[in-house]
């Protein structure tokens, strides 16, 4: 919507006095108090609604408005708003924005940056179109990318694990409820709602992997706001917990896992009304609508959820990496893993001790980095295993498939080998860059789905060979006009990564801050209940499978040795992780550079 | 699948209550989008929850252990054991244990809702 409005991006300075809210139409702009429409203190559904019906009056989709007035162009869209909740407007370090029902700018506490500067939303409306420089080239791509590499209807079940292109469309909400009745069938278990639905999905997208459904309950939620409360007693409970999430404007990462800490220090004995931990929720009625209610509030208004003072309420919203330090836990439980918080105060997602791309990629940069590209081969391993079958492709033939289109590292299959031997090695220096190029370029900046792409081996594709490497500048060059290559693409990625990574040793980074909580480096996956087969490819004996390498946990000073390579090849000084002014200037970042030296930040070389 | 004979009041309630924090039992909901997921039961009824996840990850036989040394129910932990030798993949297995655990479930929780009528131990 911002591109319809004709604007490119926003940029907040400063604070404001009181609550407001951004209203911009086309190029309009107003910061408007909040107190006209009550937006301070609503959750972020509320905050939405009022500001639709402000700005596009009592109508629906489809009804004609003029944003701007009766001389305005018209639309028969509703102005997309950006909102922080109660949690934001408390400051909670778990806030995060919301848009629509479920989409969320989750980890860093962007919701609470708000908060602080006194802004509940924006809201973006435009009648403009965004200029497409060959529609024909447009359209044939997309026609070709669907013929050749998508799923087919009317044979759904070609798609493998998740995160491929060819995958049918499939809701990634992950409720799990038990089962509604003791005579209810397996599949009811673990499914999805079963009422009345449709699916929602992205602009343009062929699938859609979200739902809307007749209850209107846990509307558009995905991923692991649905993963929230997996304990509720029942399946509607933990719908209506994700909703809670999502209306409070609060991270579904970390409150996931809060949750799950605070029970098991209160089964520890050490947590809960009158314990030495003194926390207001009572663990008794834990599993219900009424706790998780509690749970959330205390997150968001910073008491004890019911709306009293509570000290441990004020522990809990400052995240709980602090209110465990405060507690006095914190090392004792990042030691054992009993809270598992990997990397930056950030929440495990994918595994770093095994998936080696997601957790060196997340420890190298700034948060967990939530891309999906490489996880396939733990899913199609995971599923084929549990079923007591073998991946369809062979570990060596996929690894052959993949890293044939990692440009500039085409070719060297190692970069895929995960075995022990091969995990702090230059080949996973090169899969760890080529990732972190690859995404802040083709993914976070040209917005290809993290869900579809890369496009590396599709089983509808003859060989198996995806369309990653001729598909993204096919699309980007239709639309800009540009003669954009695929390597293009890679280094410009290349030089967002590195000016991220010049920001962060502006913001203090040194090499000696880049490390892992405690328990990566001395408790395997799979813990003490030895239960995580986690299989990835390996050559191990001159031969590639996809092998167990859940018993492991990675070596401190291994990992070290493993920096040096990493922050040799981005060309960063390796004592210090600083960037070079070389690095830069070759990447066109002399600016950069000169920072830098400004501020006594800048490496060698 | 062998029926299970009726358990008695020492076994109801250890199937009914929780557990120890040291007798956790530790798993894995696998999930796409969250990777494995790591899930810790703290009673017999939270396994059988696990168990109904659509992939989950658990050692069974670290569950046969906990069943017989801290559930103390030997002939579900024999039952178990047969299954997981029997079992030719872990999907297999898990339902099977599945079933099993959750009609010892249901057995604890009907007869505890009638109490007047438990004599065994």
């Amino acid at each position: 919507m911002l591109k319809y409005a004709r604007w490119d991006g926003i940029v907040l300075e400063g604070k404001a006095d009181k609550p407001v809210w951004i209203d911009v139409r086309n190029s309009q702009v107003k910061i408007r108090d909040c107190s006209s429409l009550s937006l301070w203190g609503n959750d972020t559904w509320e905050c939405q609604k009022r500001i639709w019906r402000y700005v596009a009056g009592s109508g629906t989709y489809g009804d004609w408005i003029q944003p701007e007035g009766q001389d305005g162009d018209k639309t028969t869209q509703r102005p997309a708003v950006l909102a922080t909740g109660p949690a934001g407007e408390n400051l909670s370090r778990m806030a995060c924005l919301i848009h629509d029902a479920g989409n969320g700018s989750g980890q860093g506490g962007f919701g609470a940056v708000w908060g602080s500067k006194n802004l509940k939303a924006i809201s973006v409306i435009g009648t403009g179109s965004v200029h497409v420089n060959g529609p024909k080239a447009l359209l044939e791509a997309r026609i070709w990318q669907k013929k050749n590499y998508a799923f087919d209807l009317d044979d759904p079940e070609t798609g493998r694990a998740p995160c491929v292109f060819e995958r049918a469309p499939v809701q990634s909400a992950m409720w799990a409820g038990p089962p509604k009745s003791k005579s209810a069938k397996r599949e009811e278990f673990f499914a999805r709602p079963t009422e009345g639905q449709r699916p929602q999905a992205c602009v343009g997208c062929h699938a859609g992997c979200r739902a809307r459904f007749e209850s209107g309950l846990g509307n558009e939620a995905h991923c692991l706001a649905t993963l929230f409360y997996v304990d509720a007693k029942s399946l509607e409970i933990q719908r209506k917990a994700t909703d809670l999430l999502n209306k409070y404007g609060l991270n579904a990462a970390e409150m996931t896992y809060s949750v799950l800490y605070l029970r098991d220090l209160h089964e520890f004995g050490i947590l809960g009304p009158g314990m030495g931990i003194d926390c207001p929720l009572d663990f008794t009625d834990y599993g219900s609508f009424e706790f998780v209610e509690q749970f959330v509030k205390m997150v968001a208004y910073r008491n004890d959820g019911l709306g009293e003072n509570s000290g441990f309420g004020d522990d809990i919203t400052e995240g709980v990496i602090r209110a465990a330090k405060k507690w006095t836990r914190l090392n004792e439980d990042l030691r054992t893993g009993l809270l598992p918080f990997p990397h930056w105060g950030i929440p495990v997602h994918y595994d770093p001790r095994v998936e080696l791309e997601w957790g060196y990629g997340s420890i190298l940069g700034d948060r967990d980095i939530n891309e999906h590209g490489f996880t396939s081969f733990f899913w199609d391993a995971a599923q084929t295993d549990f079923v007591g079958t073998k991946p369809e492709t062979t570990a060596e033939e996929a690894v052959k498939i993949y890293t044939d289109k990692m440009v500039p590292f085409e070719g060297d299959p190692l970069m895929l080998d995960y075995s022990d031997e091969n995990m702090y090695s230059e080949h996973i220096v090169k899969l760890v860059s080529w990732h972190r190029w690859y995404t802040r370029f083709w993914k976070q900046s040209a917005l290809f789905c993290d869900w579809r792409w890369p496009d590396f081996m599709n089983l509808r594709a003859p060989g198996k060979i995806g369309s990653t490497g001729e598909a993204e500048p096919k699309f980007f060059n239709a639309v800009t006009g540009k003669d954009f290559t695929f390597s293009d693409g890679i280094e410009l990625g290349k030089k967002m990564w590195n000016l991220d990574h010049a920001i962060w040793t502006l913001q203090g980074r040194h090499r000696d801050m880049v490390h892992f909580a405690d328990y990566i480096y001395s408790e395997p996956v799979v813990g003490i209940y030895g239960v995580l087969k986690h299989l990835m490819p390996g050559k191990e004996d001159g031969k590639w499978d996809y092998f167990d390498y859940g018993a492991r946990h990675i070596d401190r000073g291994k990992f070290e040795q493993f920096k040096s390579r990493f922050y040799t090849l981005q060309g960063w000084e390796t004592t210090t992780g600083y960037p070079a002014r070389s690095t830069l200037e070759r990447l066109g970042l002399g600016y950069v550079a000169d920072e830098l030296k400004q501020c006594g930040k800048l490496g060698k070389g | 699948m062998k029926r299970l004979s009726e358990p008695g009041k020492d076994l109801i309630s250890r199937v009914t209550n929780k557990v120890r924090f040291e007798d956790r039992l530790v798993g894995y909901r696998m999930r796409e989008r969250a990777g494995a997921f790591r899930t810790t039961a703290y009673s017999f009824e939270e396994v059988v929850h696990l168990l109904e996840d659509k992939l989950p990850q658990l050692d069974l036989k670290h569950l046969e252990k906990w069943i017989r040394t801290v559930i103390r129910d030997e002939e579900l932990a024999d039952s178990i054991m047969e299954s997981i030798d029997q079992g030719k993949s872990d999907l297999e297995r898990m339902s099977r244990l599945r079933m099993m655990m959750a009609e010892r479930l249901c057995q604890c929780k009907k007869a505890g809702s009638n109490k007047d009528n438990l004599t065994g131990v």
